[in-house]
């Protein structure tokens, strides 16, 4: 299994386990998962954040057979062309991050669209989280913003050649067809840690839709529990092909990984 | 890997529900459809309500409301029934309470955020609950965003069902979904002091430790298995807290069966 929505890093709000690279790896590997592709915390929280990245590259060094790096970058921020071409040729990340509501800006903003390009160039997923933690349960200093599922839709329309990933938000197949019964974008990806699976087999629909490449396990850890997510996709009404490929070999083939 | 709460344990969710179709009857598609997700991951009992969220629901409303979790009690066994209530009509409520509960086989009683739960309207609910031997269950959380906060002004947390524990100590409460969004940290400390209420794990936050954290604080005989609708969220925590199977059995099925047994015949 491959987990495409993990993190490592401190949190500032609660207390976290699991939050370095070694505890987290022990802790997914004892779930029964064989990689997984890593943001750092701290890039939602730095101005500067590609000194997060620069700290996920060295505390994954040691796990390169399980760790994939993601970066955090802001494309208001200075640099961020040079930041993003290092991340990917120099300290070998394979996948993009972006969160408007802790960079504070909008994902329909001209820079936005200018790295969702830039990544889409170098060949790399975007990953984009409708949030982070449950906004409902909030710091007081934490931000109360989502990611709406249509702001997201539409940065798939504005980039065709981008493969977005929308993480921590939940879908149904009605709001992501066509009257036709299509997909909307041919380009958007769901990764499932809150998707609704055993209540009206909503998530095997979605699969049905997008196609099995393009629903990707996820668990969110260590900010939440690995259980749920692995109950959606074991009670998931999917053939052993699918669920094989929504379990890991669609992540990996994502991410170029062989 | 755990795929299912084993059938050993009679598995009971305290804190679920139907819903109307566009008829105003039972969405029986829907109801189904729980049915089935819940049978999959071994819940075997399901206490449904059906709760009406504006400012002031009239009795009329709450009747229908109350007749749609009657028609799911007569679709199936596994549910089982909790009565909609608004107690800003005391006397209306205590009388549906009256055709729900005492004839209409219902279980337990159900509030929304219509009133805090240690307001002294609740009082006439709450006694009656207690001389029927019912448990009071109530949407509760302590929440932080703006947006909740101006929806739900009158949304209960721990620190209210401290109080009401005082001011009703016959009736058994039910904090609702200590998962449902919220500080949920701030909610277990305030039950540090252990009122005598209990607490339901459903909701769809999962966050590490949270039900391990509210064991360890309530102590298993406080804390009830719940969904909220939300399926694997429900059972995944449940699982990830790591019980022995004496405190899984009393979390998903001695404790609630202890409270649904109050009521007399």
């Amino acid at each position: 299994m491959f987990d495409i929505n993990t993190a490592i890093g401190h949190w500032p709000f609660r207390r976290i386990p699991n939050q370095s690279a070694a505890e987290l790896r022990r802790h997914l590997e004892s779930h029964g998962i064989t990689g997984a592709a890593a943001a750092h915390t701290a890039g939602l929280f730095y101005k500067n954040c590609h000194d997060a990245n620069l700290e996920l590259a060295e505390a994954i060094a040691a796990h390169d057979d399980f760790f994939v790096g993601v970066a955090t970058l802001n494309p208001c921020y200075a640099a961020w062309e040079r930041d993003l071409e290092a991340c990917v040729k120099g300290l070998g990340f394979r996948a993009l991050r972006m969160v408007p509501q802790y960079h504070d800006y909008s994902l329909s903003d001209a820079p936005a669209l200018a790295l969702v390009r830039a990544a889409a160039a170098l060949d790399i997923p975007v990953l984009i989280p409708g949030r982070v933690v449950d906004t409902r349960q909030r710091h007081w200093l934490d931000v109360e913003r989502m990611q709406s599922l249509q702001d997201i839709l539409a940065v798939c329309r504005a980039v065709p050649a981008a493969r977005i990933v929308v993480t921590e938000l939940p879908v149904t197949a009605g709001a992501l067809s066509t009257p036709a019964g299509q997909p909307v974008c041919g380009n958007l990806y769901v990764e499932t840690s809150r998707q609704v699976s055993c209540y009206g087999q909503v998530m095997a629909k979605v699969v049905r839709l997008l196609g099995a490449d393009h629903v990707l396990f996820g668990s969110g850890a260590p900010f939440k529990e690995v259980e749920p997510s692995l109950l959606k996709v074991y009670h998931a009404d999917l053939d052993a092909e699918a669920r094989c490929r929504v379990c890991g070999s669609a992540a990996r083939a994502l991410l170029g990984l062989s | 890997m755990k795929t299912r709460i084993p059938e050993s344990v009679n598995c009971i969710d305290i804190h679920n529900h139907v819903s109307a179709g566009a008829d105003g009857r039972l969405d029986r598609a829907r109801a189904e459809a729980l049915l089935d997700g819940s049978a999959r991951l071994g819940i075997q009992r399901l206490c449904v309500s059906l709760p009406l969220t504006h400012e002031q629901p009239t009795p009329d409303e709450v009747r229908r409301a109350n007749d749609v979790v009657l028609e799911a009690m007569a679709f199936s066994d596994r549910f089982i029934g909790f009565c909609f209530l608004n107690p800003g009509y005391a006397r209306e409520a205590v009388a549906e309470m009256e055709r729900c509960i005492r004839q209409g086989g219902m279980r337990g009683a159900k509030l929304y955020h219509q009133y805090f739960i240690c307001d002294p309207a609740q009082t006439a609910v709450m006694e009656a609950a207690a001389d029927m031997g019912v448990p009071v269950l109530m949407h509760a959380g302590k929440v932080m965003d703006n947006t909740t906060r101006r929806l739900q002004p009158r949304l209960s947390h721990a620190g209210h069902f401290v109080r009401a524990c005082r001011m009703f100590p016959r009736t058994t409460l039910i904090q609702g979904h200590i998962g449902g969004g919220g500080d949920w940290e701030w909610n277990l400390r305030e039950l540090e002091v252990r009122p005598g209420s209990y607490l339901d794990i459903s909701g769809s936050v999962v966050d590490a430790g949270i039900v391990a954290r509210t064991v360890a604080t309530l102590g298993a005989d406080h804390v009830l298995f719940a969904t909220d609708g939300v399926l694997e969220e429900g059972v995944g925590k449940l699982f990830a807290a790591g019980l022995s199977d004496a405190d899984l059995a009393k979390v998903c099925q001695h404790n609630a069966e202890r409270i649904l047994g109050l009521r007399r015949a």
